[in-house]
């Protein structure tokens, strides 16, 4: 009977897991639970576990287990206090090569990204980057099911489905919030094991100064839930005044389309787009932008995307889920009255999700 | 490569179009040292305009041009007149088969995009320097005023060279700059030319002109009913798998009616006869051309101490007419023999470059006056030409057949209604291919 | 002396792709191919340090010959030497083939001549893996710093070098020893407009091309499709996205428009999650 072992990333910061780490337990469960009846047929046990490094983070382990992990392997050491690649990519790779997992995801944070290259590199074993769709699937030739990994190709006009057929483990990196996150079981079942730590600060070859945290005009599009974006047919810099209104009521962030950075009306920091960042907020509302290409690969992906635009046909509307066919400067007051409406209903302050957890 | 070290050549050629190319190819085979600037990636760029090439020009500067694979569309098979009329009737007088059917063609379709590539590929082939994304911004000239290099947009972006050919294309601010060029445009001396490219498959493009395959193309100058009844022609030929139809109109007329080129073109394409040729076409490219009407004969100085002006930037093109791409072509190459002959004589002079201007005008009145001696013999015996036809003599000949020379006001329309009043129209349009073939060589 | 080497790839621009309305598919011809974005910035911060320093900058690309176009604008940008890593073996490489040929070029140019720091894009356009840096890094056995968005101090005598990197959280200022490989943002370096001398040079530049017969012996068994362990196993349209619903406020009100958007938001589950409420 061998042991065939599905893996999760577990990642955290400061004593905080990234929620990247709970949908890939998530994703991980299914994929497991996909080749249980194989597994079964040939007397093999298939689990799910995940692998959290870090200093002081057991808690993390335990929550872990809330999320779906049968076995937690910790490795819990000061050198792990803050992220860095060597040490962690070295410790992964023992640990790994101890182990050996038949499936490995990582979040493809900063963070997972940063990593996984090198693990993958490290463990001379093939990577599929920010999958949209995973599934363990039949494939000729091979007595077991094998991880087939789909992502987006060029800019998300082809989706290609890519396999790992000799190396182990099959790895792959999954963008935060591709994937649902999990019911929290409170009562979890499995297990944490310790595991020993055997790389140094000596191996690290690299020491963290600093930590510049950001105040004032800092903006990370590429990570928020909602963005409120605008283009061209705001008309002035003033306009995106009026989005940060919106995007202050619903706890979110600004962006734009390229003609408003060549323009200098705002930040690069904000645009959203090929030649900017991709964004998959769960909201996306768009006003005054037509919708070139390079926009709509930038935000096509997000959950639901509602256009403003008062020409009805802006290509924008070909991926929104709701268009308004309208005027943005009295469509947004609009939506900021209804919003203040609603919250009052409530009765809640307005707060929203704390993401970062 | 120090900066204080300046950057010499031999001749230097401002863009690598159809004249540039060409006048760069002569100057290197004559083992000069050529810089050939271009301001785009690449020559050609993202352009999907093109026009007809005419193989005679480009044997002149390269003799065993099919050898190198030029990237052509497709040869012109069938060339001549379509007449719309107002209730959406269609007249064609086509010519296939004779001279067309030669092997090479005559003329061939290419786009510039693809053949503006190779043609500058063939000068650098002969040795010409290429030098892409570098934008000439002015001259560096002696003491006595005489042309001895250019300004680019780069740092330390001076070259130095005792012969500049300015080929830079209709934007001719250098050639402004050198003061050959007046900087007013005034429209009743002006025609803008608006088209389109459309994007069809092969099959389709078969199917809709009547081609067996590919190697078979029409190119046919359209006339009549397309300019809303305003003085214009317009033209409508196939490529490979696309169609390019477009139109010039006098600027004048465009103002005084308050008409959009966007909207002339439209009612053009919506022509009965046009419309199911064009239908499901994908736009690839619109774009307008201001055509100078001078033509040739009012055509600027060609010469100052040290530079010579030849292509589009000397009003030499034509967008409407096919010729266009001839006279650049031969021009490109008088300008670049010039040069050599200039080197030889040690001499950048005035003077010595004045037989640019010479060659060329000479050239082309001889070509003129070749058609015009083909012409009186034809009206030995097609006398209803003298009998019927005097006013349609006066203004077709006059303003269309030479080459877009000198019209007052190209009123195509009376025209084309003058004529059909007079003889009737089957007789008139065989009269017209018959002249066609007598003056333009069908 | 600063001795740079930055690895550059040749890519489509892909902000210039076009989508054929009828099928879905992207229009590859006429696509110009450019030097990788990221890889371009990288290499200006590599020559911006090198004209403060004094020194030298390689580069390195493994492609097809056509690459050499990428090449050339490297030294038209400032770079000394290039080297083009080119054989029909490599082709098909995935990312790991692609780093264990990088990784044995830059390991071979170390060692004829050494380097201090690696620079690579944070991420190439047409892939967006941003997984070679990393993995070149690990064969070669030298720190990284990914994500980079400035180099605060590159001091050769101390063998040092303190980079900021970006995440999403904070800026991080991180101290390594050189040589060292840095995978680069834009933001590092504003590309310059090169004068007219360089770019005479790089059009007459040739690099050097390496290939399968030398000068390095590459393993057969890692290049190319035979040292990739990733395999594409099918390539799709993915649906075209439906268009929803056009609600027009001209016709039928602004607030009513808002409204029956907001309901549409609620029906798919979306405001309330944004607005923290119902879970």
């Amino acid at each position: 009977m061998t042991t065939r072992r599905f893996w999760a990333f577990i990642e955290q910061e400061e004593g905080h897991a990234h929620p990247v780490s709970w949908e890939l337990l998530g994703v991980i469960r299914r994929l497991a639970s996909q080749v249980r009846e194989e597994a079964e047929a040939a007397g093999d046990e298939v689990v799910v576990e995940g692998v959290l490094l870090g200093h002081n983070v057991g808690h993390i382990a335990q929550e872990a287990l809330c999320y779906g992990a049968d076995r937690v392997y910790l490795l819990d050491d000061p050198v792990f206090t803050h992220y860095r690649n060597r040490p962690y990519y070295k410790t992964l790779e023992e640990v790994a090569q101890k182990h050996e997992p038949e499936v490995f995801l990582i979040g493809a944070t900063t963070l997972g990204r940063d990593l996984a290259g090198a693990v993958a590199t490290a463990l001379r074993t093939g990577l599929t980057a920010d999958c949209t769709q995973l599934e363990m699937g039949e494939v000729k030739g091979s007595p077991q099911k094998l991880l087939l990994a789909t992502r987006p190709a060029f800019g998300g006009n082809i989706m290609a489905t890519i396999l790992c057929r000799q190396n182990r483990p099959q790895m792959s990196s999954v963008r935060p919030r591709v994937f649902p996150m999990p019911e929290r079981n409170p009562h979890p079942q499995g297990e944490i094991v310790r595991e020993a730590v055997s790389v140094t600060e000596e191996d690290a070859l690299s020491r963290i100064l600093e930590f510049v945290r950001p105040e004032g005009e800092s903006v990370n599009i590429e990570y928020a839930d909602v963005i409120v974006a605008g283009g061209r047919g705001l008309g002035t810099a003033e306009g995106f005044g009026l989005l940060q209104q919106l995007a202050d009521a619903l706890g979110g962030v600004v962006g734009a389309s390229r003609p408003c950075i060549d323009a200098g009306w705002i930040g690069n920091a904000h645009q959203v787009g090929q030649s900017g960042q991709t964004v998959r907020p769960k909201l996306y509302i768009v006003a005054g932008v037509s919708g070139a290409l390079q926009h709509k690969v930038g935000m096509q992906n997000s959950d639901f995307i509602v256009a403003i635009n008062t020409d009805p046909d802006a290509p924008i509307f070909d991926v929104a889920d709701v268009g308004i066919v309208g005027d943005l400067y009295e469509v947004i007051p609009a939506m900021l009255e209804q919003l203040a409406a609603r919250r009052k209903a409530r009765g809640s302050g307005g707060g929203h999700q704390e993401v970062s957890a | 490569m120090s900066t204080n070290e300046k950057i010499r050549f031999d001749a230097i050629v401002v863009g690598a179009g159809l004249a540039g190319s060409a006048a760069a190819m002569v100057m290197a085979r004559a083992g000069l040292n050529v810089a050939l600037i271009e301001r785009g990636r690449k020559p050609g760029g993202k352009n999907y305009f093109g026009g007809a090439i005419y193989t005679h020009a480009i044997q002149e500067v390269l003799p065993d041009f099919m050898e190198r694979r030029p990237p052509f569309e497709r040869p012109v098979t069938e060339a001549g007149f379509w007449f719309l009329s107002s209730d959406g009737g269609l007249t064609k007088m086509m010519t296939s088969g004779g001279k067309l059917a030669n092997e090479p063609a005559d003329a061939y379709m290419a786009l510039r995009a693809t053949f503006d590539l190779w043609w500058a590929e063939q000068a650098q082939k002969e040795g010409a320097f290429l030098i892409p994304k570098t934008t000439v911004t002015d001259f560096i000239r002696a003491e006595d005023g005489r042309v001895i290099g250019v300004i680019t947009d780069r740092p330390d972006g001076e070259l130095y060279a005792p012969v500049v050919i300015i080929c830079e294309g209709v934007n001719n601010l250098l050639t402004q700059k050198l003061g050959l060029i007046s900087h007013d445009l005034v429209p009743a001396h002006q025609a803008l030319a608006f088209k389109q490219v459309l994007s069809l498959p092969m099959e389709t493009i078969n199917a809709r002109f009547g081609l067996p395959d590919a190697q078979h193309g029409v190119a046919a100058s359209v006339l009549g009913d397309i300019s809303l009844g305003l003085p214009g022609m317009g033209f409508i030929y196939t490529n490979k798998t696309t169609i390019s139809v477009g139109l010039g109109v006098m600027l004048e007329t465009l103002i005084e009616y308050r008409l959009k080129p966007y909207e002339v073109l439209q009612r053009y394409l919506q022509h009965p006869a046009i419309a199911p040729l064009v239908e499901g076409g994908q736009l690839l490219e619109y774009g307008g051309h201001l055509i100078p009407e001078g033509g040739w004969r009012e055509m600027p100085k060609l010469y100052t101490g040290g530079a010579m002006v030849a292509g589009d930037a000397a009003s030499m093109v034509n967008a409407l007419h096919w010729e266009g791409t001839n006279m650049a072509i031969i021009a490109g190459k008088v300008a670049g023999e010039t040069a050599v002959v200039a080197h030889q004589r040690g001499d950048f002079s005035e003077q010595t470059l004045a037989r640019y201007e010479e060659q060329l005008r000479e050239g082309f009145i001889l070509r003129d006056m070749k058609q015009y001696r083909n012409f009186s013999k034809f009206l030995d015996t097609h006398p209803q030409f003298m009998d019927v036809y005097p006013s349609f003599l006066n203004d077709a000949l006059g303003n269309f057949f030479s080459a877009y020379g000198k019209p007052k006001r190209q009123l195509f329309k009376e025209i084309y209604g003058s004529l059909t009043g007079r003889r009737p129209l089957f007789k008139a349009v065989g009269d017209i291919i018959s002249m066609g073939r007598a003056v333009l060589g069908w | 002396m600063f001795h740079a080497l930055v690895a550059v790839k040749q890519v489509p621009d892909t902000t210039n792709i076009r989508i054929d309305p009828e099928t879905g598919n992207l229009v590859r011809e006429g696509v110009p191919a450019i030097m990788n974005p990221y890889d371009a910035h990288a290499l200006a911060e590599a020559i911006r340090w090198k004209r403060q320093l004094g020194g030298k900058v390689t580069v390195v690309s493994m492609g097809p010959p056509n690459f050499v176009v990428t090449i050339r604008e490297a030294i038209e940008m400032g770079a000394d030497r290039g080297v083009l890593v080119s054989d029909r073996k490599f082709a098909g490489a995935d990312t790991l083939a692609t780093s264990y040929v990088l990784a044995e070029t830059i390991q071979a140019i170390h060692e004829e001549d050494p380097i201090d720091v690696v620079f690579f894009g944070k991420q190439a356009i047409d892939g967006d893996t941003a997984q070679v840096g990393p993995g070149v890094a690990v064969r070669m056995g030298l720190p990284i710093v990914t994500y980079v968005v400035k180099i605060r101090e590159l001091d050769l005598e101390r063998r040092r070098i303190v980079a900021e990197r970006k995440t999403e959280r904070w800026t991080e200022v991180i101290e390594l020893p050189l040589p060292a490989l840095l995978t680069c943002e834009k933001e590092i370096a504003e590309i310059p407009f090169a004068p007219l001398p360089d770019l005479i040079r790089s059009l007459r530049y040739d690099p050097e091309m390496w290939t399968m017969s030398g000068p390095l012996e590459f393993d057969k068994g890692q290049v190319g499709v035979r040292g990739s362990p990733t395999i594409v196993f099918k390539m799709g349209t993915p649906p075209l996205p439906e268009a929803g619903e056009k609600i027009d406020a001209r016709e039928v009100g602004v607030a009513e428009a808002v409204k029956q958007t907001f309901a549409k938001a609620d029906a798919a589950g979306i405001l309330d999650t944004v607005l923290g409420g119902a879970r």
